[in-house]
């Protein structure tokens, strides 16, 4: 009985010919497409494991920009220490002489200039409460008891039957 | 067990115009139609019904109908359906019904290439339906199952096309934001459960004072569902969905539920003056900051996001005055305009293949002047120009503010705001519009019939029914009949001022090459609220988060406290105690000279 085995080999040894090319026979079965020196490692020790780690069949870095996390128990072996921030947002690049800058959006932001308007606000807030907008009040038309006493009234008197007709 | 009280012609035609809208839903099942036609013409049905319902009101002058149906009953605690058929009701639900009226007449052209047209139409009217058991409830129980519906299907719309990763980050966005609002909903509920026993509003009003902590509870779910400052992102986002949902949810209907709320709930807001300055705070801040931003945006779905939550804010800062009944007029007149502009805007950019930036239109109002036209009388009410509709509930609160005891800070935010709401709407007007096209050349540009009907009962509405809302607003105050001049002009300066100030820089621009402005920048980015919060914190808390979790658990609990420590003891001590077995006779000499010594100091 005759198995057949397929098995490609790539001339590149990159990680994506490698991924999308079967470096394996056809009747095995893994898990996932990756070989095991594609797979995280132990903290590279050596300066030619170093290098091996970084290379564009690894991580795909430039050695100079490769710096794993310190070998401190925590499980990291050599994975490399990625700056933190997302890789999908539009960054502050250089520009081309010809780029449009009113075509793509790019990602700013400024703690600084956030809480200078929000302090903006709360100062606005704070004027406010200590100069509050009214209407001026003016001289009540409305007689009251006092008012009456003052003149010389006496508002429980009751006030004179008018007659308006003649017989 | 039904209870009735009152069974009125309002009580049953306002039940039976609701119950006009779920026949859509089961006959799309039973008669398999086209659900499109029939979801229309039961909304347009159950319009006429209500509007019936509205001027029998105004005619007869009766305040409240209920209807009670107990669903649980304890000894201490009801729960039931009860709804409330008065003012706020019978006014809110034919303008809702209107407008969704002409915004499915709108989706029928927008969507007709999609293939789960019938889904959409079902899940606009489940929206409806939400929405109308929201503004028809009599306890806080059925409202807060209204207010769930609508924050549901608005996170269904938004992500409607799901195969879009923006569509899908936005309705996660907008669910999660309205999520965080509920938990001032569900407090509310919880205190009032608790200290009141009882959910229904009547018994609710009664309870005076009321307590600070339920009522900035309330604050907190109106500012998330009406995407005031703090929690406005998602707001925007919200703009990946179509435009006929921008129209329905993100305009005139799911938004202002906030607002709704605090009216509903106003008497008992009414005492407390922390909840009231909250209110009016929040709102100046929030009209203020979007009607900046709305300045320097170019995506047309974009400003009249921003725009609407300039209104809201405005309508806020209404009730933080005290004045509930002139928030809900703005709250109705402002849906006939804000959908017409989102349906306008939809037209055009479905027109001109899907392009929303408007530095990229111009020149519609010679291929499209039906829809031009009606854009403009929008941009003109939203700006609040004398006798369009805006006009007439934007002016009152203007007068209203300007004569009433508040902080000015406010005052002046407000004014700033309505300046900036000119301003924008008339780069609107001149950019979408006005001059040479600046889109692709070869454009298939249509006007439908039904389409066009559509937005022109908008516009009849955005001009006739301000002065026909003026005229039977429920008068429960006295307004201000004294007013000085200047109060009386204060708003139309402000607009005046804004258009005026828009149309130089618009002239200014033509010959000006555009330029990088650091406040520019703050304004276009939305002052970096999304990028600050949305990512920063996140990111942070969840490495602290992981570094707690690494180091508690796995590498303290899983490896030193353990296996390590043991494993290290036992070395230190093992490599103490090596000396022991190397054979050497002075160690064993040592060890028992040492321990005999030892027993002779014991035993004497």
């Amino acid at each position: 009985m005759e198995f057949e085995h397929w098995s490609v080999q790539s001339k590149s040894n990159t990680v994506s010919t490698r991924l999308h090319c079967r470096v394996a026979p056809l009747w095995a079965q893994s898990v996932s497409g990756l070989s095991k020196d594609m797979l995280p490692g132990p903290y590279p020790k050596t300066p030619e494991e170093w290098a091996a780690a970084a290379a564009a069949n690894k991580y795909n870095m430039r050695v100079e920009d490769y710096e794993p996390y310190p070998d401190k128990d925590m499980g990291y072996g050599d994975y490399p220490k990625l700056p933190n921030r997302s890789q999908h947002v539009y960054r502050s690049l250089p520009l081309h002489w010809d780029f449009d800058p009113y075509l793509w959006t790019q990602v700013n932001n400024s703690l600084t200039t956030f809480f200078a308007f929000l302090g903006f606000m709360v100062f606005m807030f704070f004027i406010g409460y200590l100069y509050p907008s009214y209407q001026p009040w003016g001289q009540s038309s409305i007689l009251t008891m006092t008012s009456i006493w003052e003149q010389g009234g006496n508002p429980n008197k009751k006030p004179p039957k008018v007659k308006h007709y003649e017989i | 067990m039904i209870e009735t009280q009152w069974i009125t012609p309002i009580n049953t035609m306002m039940l039976a115009s609701i119950s006009i809208l779920l026949y859509p839903l089961m006959a799309d099942t039973l008669f398999k139609t086209s659900m499109k036609m029939q979801a229309r013409t039961a909304v347009k049905y159950a319009f006429f019904s209500t509007l019936a319902t509205l001027i029998m009101f105004i005619n007869l002058g009766m305040e409240i109908n209920t209807t009670h149906i107990n669903l649980i009953s304890s000894t201490n605690f009801n729960v039931g359906l009860s709804f409330k058929f008065d003012y706020f009701t019978l006014m809110f639900c034919p303008t809702a019904l209107f407008v969704t009226w002409s915004i499915m007449d709108f989706a029928k052209w927008y969507m007709a290439h999609d293939q789960e047209v019938n889904k959409f139409f079902k899940y606009l009217l489940i929206f409806l339906l939400a929405m109308l058991t929201l503004v028809s409830s009599n306890n806080l129980f059925q409202l807060f199952i209204g207010w769930e519906g609508v924050g549901i299907m608005s996170f269904l719309l938004i992500g409607w096309w799901r195969t879009r990763g923006e569509a899908n980050t936005a309705s996660m966005q907008a669910i999660i934001y309205n999520r965080l609002g509920d938990i001032g909903f569900i407090l509310t509920l919880a205190w009032t459960g608790t200290n009141v026993a009882s959910w229904e509003l009547d018994q609710l009003f009664m309870l005076k004072p009321f307590d600070t902590l339920p009522l900035l509870a309330l604050v907190l779910a109106a500012a998330a569902k009406s995407a005031q400052f703090g929690m406005h992102p998602w707001l925007l986002g919200a703009m990946e969905g179509p435009t006929p949902v921008s129209a329905l949810l993100h305009s005139s209907t799911m938004v202002v539920a906030g607002i709704f709320l605090l009216i509903r709930l106003h008497p008992m807001m009414e005492d407390n003056e922390l909840t009231r300055t909250t209110c009016l705070l929040l709102g100046a801040i929030s009209t203020f900051m979007t009607a900046m931003c709305a300045l320097t945006q170019n995506d047309i779905k974009k400003i009249i996001a921003l725009s609407t939550a300039s209104q809201l804010g405005l309508m806020m800062t209404t009730i933080g005055l005290n004045q509930p009944n002139l928030a809900f007029l703005h709250m109705c007149l402002h849906a006939f305009f804000k959908s017409k502009l989102f349906i306008c805007s939809g037209i055009i950019s479905h027109n001109l293949s899907n392009e929303q930036d408007i530095r990229k239109m111009g020149g519609i109002h010679k291929t499209m002047p039906i829809t031009s036209s009606c854009f403009t009388i929008g941009n003109l009410a939203l700006a609040g120009i004398p006798f369009m509709t805006g006009f007439y509930s934007k002016d009152a609160i203007i007068e209203t503010m300007n004569s009433s005891t508040l902080n000015l800070g406010a005052l002046l935010l407000t004014m700033a705001a309505t300046v900036m709401t000119a301003a924008y709407t008339t780069r609107l007007i001149f950019l979408v519009q006005t001059g040479p096209p600046r889109h692709y050349p070869m454009q298939k540009i249509t006007e439908d019939k039904t389409l066009s009907n559509a937005i022109l009962r908008l516009s009849l509405g955005s001009i006739a029914i301000g002065p026909i809302s003026a005229m039977t607003l429920d008068q429960t105050q006295t307004l201000p009949t004294t007013v000085t001049t200047l109060i009386k002009l204060s708003a139309l300066g402000a607009t005046m001022m804004g258009i005026f100030v828009s149309l130089i820089f618009i002239h200014k621009n033509k010959q000006n090459r555009p330029q990088k402005n650091n406040l520019s920048t703050f304004s276009n980015m939305l002052t970096f609220y999304s990028s600050l919060t949305h990512r920063s914190p996140t990111t942070h808390l969840l490495k602290k988060a992981q570094k707690v979790s690494t180091t508690l658990n796995d590498a303290t609990w899983y490896e030193y406290s353990v296996p390590k420590f043991f494993s290290k003891t036992q070395l230190k001590m093992s490599k103490a105690l090596s000396f022991l077995a190397q054979g050497k006779v002075k160690t064993y000499l040592a060890v028992f000279t040492m321990s005999l010594m030892t027993l002779i100091i014991l035993t004497t």
